[in-house]
């Protein structure tokens, strides 16, 4: 009980306000002022750190998706005169082996690895919430089982089972999103699951089931809404691990073939040429990388910052 | 305890089984089948006839689980036609040195982590905490082959003072010294980064817990409230996620093994991708995963060693 | 020591400042306390008024938001605010040791009891390993562990509350400190366990001529065990003078008001208590004057005009009011009948809650010709317990509910009380249709409750509703106040859009709250606000019962009595059943027309309250009277030490016979052989006790409650 000292509801009525006393209901939004995502926007920006992370992920974004439609070049056709030129006017980041402009090789790359990490977060994120919710509102021997075959998947090493799935079928980009995902959402329905278990037994949904609301009304009334702050969270670390995921995988050259590329192939690109001092072909794809898996991080830890002072306040 | 010992035992049966159904599962849900597979597409219906036969793929699917599964428990894991041996004495030749690369930079991990994690929470929100946790959150959103290519660059291309490649592992001691220091550091700051920012999110909340107020309240200094309150409370929950990390270290030494050319299942199982070489694929699987389950098993009995809570159930 | 008692602590206009990020507040503000050798003195309010920050600023055990940024806190010649961290080390715990809250989360989960207790020993002496053990032996002696040589081993959580509490003590006092600061001690536990460490600590702060600050929100306790008192608000001492002298003219109107609110045993169901209106005020934004003003039912304009100062009055109290009570009020009597000065903003003035008054003959004779509306029979609730593989040879279970059987009639205030751990919640739980018991039938107006299908009982359900303990938790933090309010409505579909908000807005009337609060979220009120806001609630769908589990044992003392009085003004207009369940028997007295008494599962006691607590039948009902703190000084000092020993026993190996023998000062061989029948003792009142306090009368026995055959009473 340290907190003895702390200060009250910092919202409620000030004494000195009494003539102010309003007797209708209150007509517009502007009269609730705490509202829970106004709250939860006031502590993310108060997070420096959260802000510059979310700052650099636009930026990164813009850079693949609307860089090219500024900085011109063929991404296609292989050109062999052109082959490890370093950066000069015309290719202002140099070029691949294969004659292509890095620069805008960065950008193509950045997309499919923004792609895929928003897909995986997405999807792994979806399909982990709602198994793990039916598995803990189920109970009982469904949750069991359930979970069993969680934590059976969960003791493969994952990128193990996905180089083995990726050596199975033919990857795209698409099919490539499905493999990473089928690993990712084991520890989200893990985490689900605890959440719900403890939701559960919240003395809320309790009375919810006191008054003889269905299953069906109290995931929706109150254990979804409530779900939601953490697994906004882990689903934004998910894109994260995602990122780094993909490129391990294009890093063995199992990514999707050229012309088609991404950040985690151009590094291993860069690797392979590291000796010949192409510095150009590594460095860049792996300060982006970093950069982008960074920011996703940080923005991951500013969230979570919301969601435990939501939990805080109760 | 030894009730705890044995359900956790069971737990991890049950999970071995389920997981020797699902590799067994995609075994079989190969394109053309595992015969296909093993032979190739230009094989002849009759030699694809004569192994389906042989490998008792004609039989009913549980029969063949039963089959494979019993093969699997004696050892048996199959035979890989693309290297002309037994999956068993490959894993048999690879494996040892994956146990030494993996064992090896855990315990420099850990042993780095729990010191560091311990004081970034003592110092926590100081410029010290604040640049160590700068640090470790790089190297945590650090691709490992990137991390892996920063050390070959300031320790070989830089300095030359340690080789770019453990291609010839295996001579002499000091040579083994010298050709595994960057696969180990590389692999072992990855987790550092990890086991400590847990280290360090343990320890404050140790810190701020009631037990502790009631040790400073006794008149006791950082040192010993560091090292009889905090280290063990905070060591028992490390010592569980560092059970659940070991799929992400074993990943992590599939990317380091490639990229050093480190010759342990890592780059044996990359190989077998590349060739398609599905049986090798299978037994590098289960036995990785076998080895995930035990570690956590045994982080587990950590942890029940150190907590009383559970031991004494 | 021979000499005049020697002053050990001297803190001198103390203040306490947080730096929060809604700015910096002072948590504790010009606080000036003595403590003598061998006094103990008793620093009392409600949480959020300092008390507690009081005493970790003389350990400088503040949090790191907290600063010491004025003051002096004198111990032996030298002033602790000055001393360096390492230098206050070898202070705390040895000059000064403090024992918390909750002892479970006190002590270290992970080392040995003994190796805790000898700590203090090995960092201010250097005592040998062997020495300090030995030492912490004698320690666990002194305290009253049983088998201390045996449990030196143990960890704290192999040993119950109690316990564990005992051994913080003996853990403080190995050094032997010459103050200890004990943080509500007894506030994690039960009242006769309370009882038990109380008396321990009047023991050893005798033995070992020891100062003690006792830092508790209990004025009950505060009355029996120390010498003075001071009362803070807000971060403030609004009084202070000896406990006879404060208890027997209070001079603070919030130390009277406080006072007044505490339920008594002796407030019976138709007398009313007064509540203090609103909440303490927000420290962060503090607007002048006292700060008690908006509060206070004297207050004038000059209270808001000016901070009084706590100043001595011609009798000895040290008070901080421009006109203290019974001294200088201007208005008089007709002052008294003022509503406080100034309103909370979303309060309702006209509707707070006011308890009718009900003339106690006349409820008596409706309630015992009204219908019965819960009729239970045998019930049994067992809970497996799953042991090594959970499967084969599981046939441990804890026995939470064996073989209850009771009746409430149609308008009635059940009261069950008994110890954390005897079954009573479990019992509600199951009347609310919210667990299946293991055997026996709940009857709700003649329909069993097991026998209905999934449909009739959600239909049913509006029929029973929970009141709950925690007002934080039982309100979604996601919902608005409104939508919360109306849920039940829409679940059952009672009337359209537009009545189910005219509906909630009724209700919220009902419960003193401002229309306004339909748009705001539960983390915008204050505890008591809550609870009405789920009272409310409860209320939407007009039930017959409610069942309330602890409704008022999170709230601070004033509060309680709003929400107490609510609950009792909500009954008489909606004709009400209640099911009160509660470890608090002074918050039952003042609720309940019928008592019921569990102890480890079993119904011990059950009659018209007023009987009950007059002439208790069973010896743990009057152990647990008994132990209830008074705050009155003459009655409190007056008590023979702790009534009830020992700790309950576990419910998964119930002592055979009598449950309660194990604990009880009369229990002879026939108690551990015979399980004890009911007997009458007076109308509707029956007890289950083979050595009965009271003599067994021949009036008929409750409905439902099966008595004894005369000739087996000898």
């Amino acid at each position: 009980m340290t907190t003895q000292g702390s200060p009250q509801m910092p919202t409620q009525g000030t004494p000195q306000a009494p003539t102010q006393l309003p007797t209708v209901v209150a007509d517009s939004e502007v009269a609730t002022p705490t509202s829970v995502w106004r709250l939860a926007m006031i502590t993310f920006t108060e997070n420096r750190l959260a802000l510059i992370g979310l700052i650099v992920l636009v930026l990164l974004i813009l850079f693949s998706f609307v860089g090219p439609l500024v900085y011109h070049t063929n991404q296609v056709a292989t050109n062999l005169i052109n082959e490890n030129l370093p950066p000069s006017g015309s290719h202002l980041l140099g070029t691949t082996p294969e004659g292509r402009d890095e620069l805008g090789r960065l950008m193509i790359g950045g997309r499919s690895t923004i792609e895929v990490g928003l897909g995986v977060g997405l999807l792994a994120t979806t399909f982990g919430l709602v198994y793990g919710a039916i598995a803990g509102f189920a109970g009982g021997i469904v949750d069991v089982v359930m979970m069993r075959f969680v934590d059976a998947l969960l003791s493969i090493p994952y990128l193990f089972f996905v180089v083995l799935l990726a050596a199975i079928v033919q990857v795209n980009l698409l099919m490539l999103i499905l493999v990473l995902s089928m690993v990712s959402w084991l520890s989200t329905a893990r985490l689900v699951r605890g959440e719900t278990l403890s939701l559960r037994t919240r003395d809320f949904v309790v009375a919810s089931q006191g008054f003889g609301a269905r299953a069906r009304q109290v995931i929706a009334r109150h254990i979804t809404p409530n779900l939601l702050g953490v697994v906004v969270v882990n689903g934004t670390l998910k894109v994260a691990d995602a990122i780094l995921a993909f490129a391990s995988v294009a890093y063995l050259g199992l990514g999707p073939a050229p012309p088609a590329t991404n950040w985690g192939e151009l590094i291993s690109t860069g690797i392979n040429n590291l000796f010949d001092g192409y510095w150009w072909q590594l460095w860049p794809a792996g300060v982006l990388i970093v950069a982008i898996v960074l920011a996703v991080n940080v923005i991951g830890d500013g969230l979570s910052d919301v969601v435990e002072v939501r939990l805080q306040k109760r | 305890m030894i009730g705890y010992v044995v359900r956790r035992l069971g737990q991890a049966v049950v999970v071995m089984v389920i997981v020797s159904i699902v590799v067994f599962g995609i075994l079989h849900l190969l394109p053309g089948g595992l015969v296909r597979a093993q032979l190739g597409p230009r094989a002849t219906a009759l030699a694809v006839h004569d192994l389906t036969v042989q490998e008792g793929l004609n039989k009913p699917l549980v029969v063949q689980y039963g089959i494979w599964a019993w093969h699997a428990l004696q050892g048996n894991l199959g035979f890989s036609y693309k290297l002309n041996q037994s999956v068993g004495s490959l894993l048999g030749e690879y494996l040892p040195r994956d146990l030494l690369l993996v064992g090896v930079s855990m315990l420099f991990a850990i042993a780095i982590a729990i010191p560091l994690g311990i004081w970034q929470g003592y110092r926590r929100n100081r410029v010290d905490d604040h640049v160590l946790s700068a640090v470790m959150l790089i190297f945590y959103s650090m691709p490992s082959f990137l991390l892996g290519v920063l050390l070959i660059v300031v320790f070989n291309l830089w300095t030359g003072l340690l080789p770019s490649t453990a291609t010839n592992f295996g001579g002499s001691v000091g040579n083994d010294v010298q050709v595994l220091a960057l696969p180990v550091l590389a692999l072992c700051l990855g987790n550092v980064s990890y086991f400590s920012r847990y280290m360090r999110s343990a320890t404050v909340d140790n810190l701020l817990s009631d037990h502790v107020r009631t040790a400073v309240a006794k008149g006791a200094a950082p040192r010993r409230l560091l090292a009889r309150h905090v280290l063990r409370n905070s060591l028992s929950s490390t010592m569980t996620l560092i059970g659940l990390t070991l799929p992400y270290v074993l990943s992590g030494s599939l990317i380091i093994e490639a990229l050093f050319n480190f010759p342990g299942m890592g780059l044996l199982f990359w190989n077998a991708a590349q060739a398609r070489d599905f049986p090798v694929l299978l037994g590098v699987v289960l036995v990785v995963t076998v080895a995930t389950v035990v570690g956590n098993l045994l982080a587990d009995l950590g942890y029940a060693a150190l907590d009383p809570r559970v031991r004494l159930k | 020591m021979s000499e005049a008692a020697k002053r050990v602590l001297e803190v001198e206009h103390l203040r306490t400042e947080f730096h929060l990020r809604a700015g910096t507040v002072a948590a504790v503000d010009d606080v000036s306390l003595t403590i003598d050798e061998g006094e103990c003195v008793g620093l009392v309010g409600e949480s959020g008024c300092g008390k507690s920050t009081t005493g970790l600023s003389i350990m400088r055990l503040l949090p790191a938001v907290g600063h010491i940024t004025a003051g002096k806190v004198m111990l032996g010649g030298r002033d602790l605010v000055g001393l360096s961290e390492p230098q206050m080390r070898a202070v705390r715990g040895n000059d000064v040791a403090m024992i918390f809250q909750d002892p479970m989360t006190s002590l270290n989960p992970t080392t040995q009891i003994g190796v805790q207790v000898a700590e203090p020993l090995r960092i201010h002496f250097g005592t040998s390993r062997k020495a300090a053990m030995d030492r912490a032996l004698e320690m666990l002696d002194l305290v009253g562990i049983p088998n201390p040589r045996e449990r030196m081993r143990d960890y704290p959580h192999q040993l119950s509350g109690g316990l564990r509490q005992r051994v913080m003590i003996a853990m403080a006092l190995t050094a032997e400190p010459k103050l200890l600061i004990a943080d509500e001690p007894t506030t994690a536990l039960d009242v006769t366990i309370q009882a038990q460490i109380l008396d321990l600590l009047d023991r050893l702060r005798s033995e070992l001529s020891m100062a003690v600050l006792l830092i508790t929100h209990d004025m009950g306790v505060i009355a029996g065990r120390a010498d003075r008192v001071i009362v803070m608000y807000a971060g403030k001492i609004v009084e202070a003078a000896s406990t006879p002298e404060l208890f027997g003219t209070t001079r603070h109107p919030y130390a009277q008001a406080l006072l007044e609110s505490v339920p008594q045993l002796t407030t019976s169901s138709t007398d009313r208590i007064p509540s203090i209106p609103g909440h303490p005020p927000d420290l962060a934004n503090l607007s002048g004057g006292c700060r008690f003003a908006p509060r206070c039912r004297y207050a004038e304009p000059a209270c808001i005009a000016a901070e009084p100062p706590l100043e001595t009055l011609p009798d000895g109290h040290l008070v901080a009011c421009i006109h203290p009570v019974g001294l200088a009020q201007a208005a008089g009597a007709g002052a008294a009948e003022q509503p406080p000065a100034v309103e909370v903003v979303l309060e309702q003035p006209e509707s707070l809650p006011q308890a009718p008054v009900v003339d106690a003959a006349a409820r008596r004779s409706e309630l015992a010709d009204a219908p019965l509306l819960v009729e239970i029979e045998n019930l049994v609730k067992e809970f497996p317990i799953r042991r090594g593989l959970g499967i084969g040879g599981g046939a441990a279970s804890l026995k939470a509910i064996s073989g209850v059987s009771l009746t409430i009639r149609r308008g009635e205030t059940f009261g069950l009380a008994g110890e954390s751990g005897c079954g009573k919640t479990t019992l509600g739980r199951i009347v609310a249709a919210h667990e299946y018991p293991t055997s026996g039938t709940v009857r709700i107006e003649g329909d069993e409750l097991l026998k209905l299908s999934r449909a009739e009982l959600r239909r049913h359900r509006s029929d029973l509703q929970l009141m709950f303990q925690d007002p934080y938790a039982s309100l979604d933090p996601r919902m608005r106040v409104g939508a919360i309010i109306r849920e039940p409505l829409m679940v059952q579909g009672v009337g359209n859009r537009r009545q189910q908000w005219e509906r909630v807005a009724e209700l919220l009337n009902e419960i003193g709250l401002n229309r306004r609060a339909v748009d705001l979220y539960p983390h915008e009120f204050s505890g008591g606000q809550r609870q009405r806001i789920g009272m409310a609630r409860a209320l939407a769908l007009s039930p017959r019962l409610i069942v309330a589990d602890e409704p008022v044992s999170a709230l601070d003392v004033s509060i309680q009595s709003q929400i107490l009085n609510l609950m009792k003004r909500l009954q008489s207009d909606h004709g009400l059943t209640y099911m009160v369940i509660s470890h608090d028997l002074a918050v039952l007295r003042y609720l309940s027309d019928t008592i019921g008494v569990m102890y480890l599962g079993k119904l011990v006691e059950l009659g018209p309250s007023a009987s009950v607590y007059a002439n208790a039948a069973h010896p743990y009902t009057h152990g647990l009277i008994q132990a209830i703190p008074i705050p009155d000084p003459k009655i409190e000092r007056a008590k023979r030490s702790a009534p009830v020993r020992g700790e309950l026993p576990s419910a998964v190996n119930p002592p055979s016979g009598c449950r309660f023998r194990t604990r009880c000062p009369l229990a002879q061989e026939i108690c551990a052989e015979l399980d004890p029948p009911m007997q009458v003792f007076g109308e509707g009142h029956v007890a289950a006790c083979h050595f009965p306090l009271q003599s067994p009368t021949d009036d008929a026995p409750p409905r439902g409650i099966t008595v004894a055959a005369p000739a087996a009473v000898s």
